[in-house]
């Protein structure tokens, strides 16, 4: 179980488009500080702010590579939301499911008012 | 999935029933109160709704604890429609939302449910709530 206050760095650095971006971009794999900050037209030193906060909420692993710093996606910390998905998943669908048990209930009882 | 929201989730549920007893029964404090927010141990104590659209909901649920579940109605279409904020302020003070959509068929109707969870706006809000719904996911794991 993920502690309370890593879910909360997680949120907080999900809570920013831009980081958001950068998760997507390394999705699809390793990438290069410079290669994170193009898209937004930032520096270096802004988009390496961005990353140590993906860092620090254990979403991202950076790894220096000569004078290259390289980050890569680390998705243990998504599981927490996947916990989400998979307890709302089974909430709704024995909600819906007790409905329609009352609603046949109510069909052998006889027509509805 | 949109940009903004961190986690959707879709159920769909075929019913026997028309589309608009399907639909009341989200709406009808009566009916809701039997089945909504209700657990096979919990009991339902109070059930307020103000089916209108800007009007709130409040059910709570008595197991052990009381557990409030709220929210504030977005969309009303009978029977198509009807949309929902939606929030239990004891596991999290995230704001989510909930759309249902019902389309009639040849016989009775398919209700499908989208569950937009953790809006960003709200994530910077969220505390340790998340913590407890993973409690609670284990707790009902059997874990």
């Amino acid at each position: 179980m993920v502690p309370d206050q890593a879910l909360d760095s997680v949120f907080h650095a999900l809570a920013d488009p831009t980081r958001r971006a950068m998760l997507r971009s390394l999705a699809a794999g390793e990438r290069k500080i410079g290669d994170l900050a193009a898209p937004f037209r930032m520096s270096f030193a802004a988009a390496s702010k961005h990353v140590r906060v993906l860092e620090g909420a254990g979403l991202v692993r950076r790894r220096i590579a000569g004078r290259t710093h390289l980050c890569r996606i680390e998705p243990a910390p998504l599981a927490a939301a996947e916990a989400w998905l998979s307890f709302y998943q089974r909430f709704w669908t024995e909600r819906l499911q007790t409905l329609d048990s009352l609603l046949q209930a109510e069909d052998r009882k006889g027509p509805t008012p | 999935m949109s940009t903004d929201t961190l986690v959707t989730l879709r159920v769909t549920h075929r019913f026997m029933a028309a589309p608009e007893r399907v639909f009341d029964a989200w709406l009808d404090p009566a009916t809701a109160g039997r089945w909504l927010f209700a657990t096979p141990t919990g009991t339902i104590v109070k059930v307020e709704i103000d089916a209108r659209v800007g009007g709130k909901f409040i059910v709570v649920r008595r197991d052990g604890e009381d557990v409030e579940h709220v929210g504030e109605y977005l969309e009303i279409d009978r029977p198509r429609r009807l949309a929902f904020t939606f929030a239990v302020p004891k596991f999290s003070v995230a704001m989510t939302k909930v759309t249902i959509d019902i389309a009639p068929l040849e016989s009775g109707c398919e209700l499908t449910l989208v569950h937009e969870g953790v809006l960003p706006e709200w994530a910077e809000r969220t505390r340790g709530g998340w913590g407890m719904i993973l409690e609670a996911l284990a707790r009902s794991l059997g874990g």
